[in-house]
């Protein structure tokens, strides 16, 4: 249906990208207001595992640089979430209640892409910085491995945030269904909390929870096992398979919830 | 001086009049938004998260003097108080403030925070039944987490508690009436939170803080709001400096919020309404 699937342009995301950043940007005190935030919260999911290998050197095999890793790539994930997905996918949720939905849905550009970019919480930036910074002390620490091992994570990394972002379109998908589910984004966000440890400090029904169906792991503690070279066989596989998946199921779960909706108007 | 204290006084007979009814409503609409409040007690399970840490670290011997068992302890009761002592009223009242939507509630002849004091404590029996099944989950996977406290401990856990509801309420609603000066507050709460959650025994229980941490922490508000009454009803701190330390901050916050609100009454008015 052409109503829903427009013309898919590079330019329209530059264009995008630039008006949300211009329009997030105005409340400037606000901005820096939020780096204490950005900062504390940082520090926060630090505390526990300084207190905890103060005491206690490897955990499930995790020594405290590993573990620091996970954290840096957990805070990373963090800033793409608040600064990228939560603030378009909740404002979609709106739009199916209040029926402003339409008024995207009638530009003559991909849907997805437009419901996906129209917005940035900036102040997640400080969370990146931090998430940058835990991720470089970490691998100072370690030493810095060869190019195509960085690569590797990086590739990991963004597998990851693919099928994170497809769990987001999905959840958010069921407000087409069930209008009111502002909530679940707060108990998606609760779940994902769980991203910022190794993933073998959980046992062995959650780790597989985590791994597949609320793939936080995939961007946490994959990365970071990429790095430390303790990657297993099919580590990769399942990493790809579940971005591809979640990616193609989300994609095709939207167009049939945009298929069947029909605006709060009508 | 002594109009507002005859204010104050038929304030609380007005509460307790319409407490029924007050009660009655907001526990409909309780249940009128059952899966929306499922959902919302569901999202502060992040103590379990901070628990399977704990968890794996203690998996070959206590650490600072807590095993497996006393984490998986600690965390539950950590649920439990966090539970019983939450309120939303720094959403609502930005909400409001900023919305203009207090100037309906200021013609009731309630006033508008007893109003909503009453509100939260409606939602307790609520909140109480949603942790049935969190703690049941964690009793059934670890069922040496359960004990029976002594009577004493029980009972200054009941006082440490109702302390800790009281305080944590008025420290959101002062966040919460800072809408009156800023029109968004919710930055600062956000940022109260991230010193909450570590230095309250939310995250980690205080007593594995390196030493003389532990001591300064025990003076802040944070830990008088959740740390107090765990500490409490595990034997962990002595029932007396606990209560001192919660009177103290209940006193020194309820002032600040009586002084909030009629200055920012006063600036309200400003916000469209």
């Amino acid at each position: 249906m052409s109503r829903e699937l427009g013309a898919f342009r590079l330019e329209v995301v530059g264009a995008l990208v630039r008006v949300s950043l211009l329009s997030a940007m105005q409340y400037r005190a606000s901005f820096f207001a939020e780096f204490m935030v950005g900062a504390l919260s940082a520090f926060g999911v630090a505390v526990p595992l300084l207190l905890v290998y103060a005491r206690v050197p490897v955990i499930e095999g995790w020594n405290f640089d590993g573990a620091l890793l996970v954290t840096g790539f957990f805070l990373l994930y963090n800033a793409f979430v608040a600064g990228l997905v939560e603030p378009n996918l909740g404002a979609v949720v709106d739009g199916v209640r209040t029926g402003e939905l339409d008024y995207l849905l009638v530009r003559p550009v991909d849907a997805q892409l437009l419901i996906s970019l129209r917005k940035v919480a900036p102040a997640a930036v400080w969370e990146l910085v931090a998430g940058v910074a835990v991720v470089v002390v970490a691998l100072a620490r370690l030493g810095v491995p060869d190019w195509g091992t960085m690569a590797l994570a990086a590739g990991l990394f963004v597998a990851g945030l693919a099928a994170t972002y497809g769990l987001w379109l999905l959840v958010i998908c069921t407000s087409f269904w069930f209008v009111r589910v502002d909530n679940l984004r707060f108990l998606l966000t609760a779940i994902t909390d769980a991203g910022r440890w190794p993933v073998s400090v959980y046992g062995r029904g959650l780790r597989l929870l985590l791994t597949t169906l609320i793939p936080v792991a995939l961007v946490s503690s994959f990365p970071a096992m990429a790095l430390l070279g303790t990657l297993e066989e099919g580590h990769v596989a399942t990493a790809l398979g579940a971005a591809a998946g979640m990616l193609v199921l989300s994609r095709w779960v939207l167009r049939r919830a945009l298929r069947n909706y029909a605006s709060a108007s009508s | 001086m002594r109009a507002l204290r005859a204010d104050s006084a038929s304030q609380i007979v007005h509460a307790l009049r319409a407490w029924p009814s007050i009660q009655q409503v907001a526990f409909s609409g309780m249940v009128a938004y059952r899966a929306e409040m499922v959902i919302w007690v569901l999202s502060a399970t992040l103590p379990l998260v901070m628990l399977s840490l704990w968890n794996s670290a203690a998996a070959a011997g206590p650490v600072g003097g807590y095993g497996q068992v006393d984490f998986a302890r600690y965390f539950a009761v950590n649920l439990v108080v966090r539970q019983l002592t939450g309120s939303w009223i720094v959403w609502e009242l930005n909400w409001n403030i900023r919305k203009g939507e207090l100037s309906p509630r200021l013609l009731r002849p309630m006033h508008p925070l007893v109003y909503n004091l009453c509100e939260t404590f409606a939602a307790l029996p609520f909140r109480a039944g949603i942790l049935v099944p969190l703690v049941g989950v964690l009793a059934l996977w670890r069922p040496e987490l359960l004990f029976v406290p002594s009577f004493s401990a029980a009972v200054g856990f009941g006082v440490a508690l109702l302390l800790a509801f009281v305080l944590a309420w008025t420290i959101q609603a002062i966040f919460g009436m800072l809408a009156f000066w800023f029109d968004q507050s919710m930055g600062f709460w956000s940022a109260w939170f991230a010193l909450w959650a570590m230095a309250s025994g939310y995250f980690v229980p205080l007593d594995l803080f390196p030493e003389g941490w532990v001591d300064f922490f025990r003076l802040l508000p944070f830990y008088s709001t959740l740390g107090a009454p765990i500490d409490v009803l595990l034997g962990k701190a002595s029932m007396l400096s606990v209560f001192t330390g919660q009177v103290a901050w209940v006193v020194a916050t309820g002032a600040l919020a009586a002084w909030m609100w009629k200055a920012g009454i006063r600036r309200y008015g400003a916000v469209g309404a």
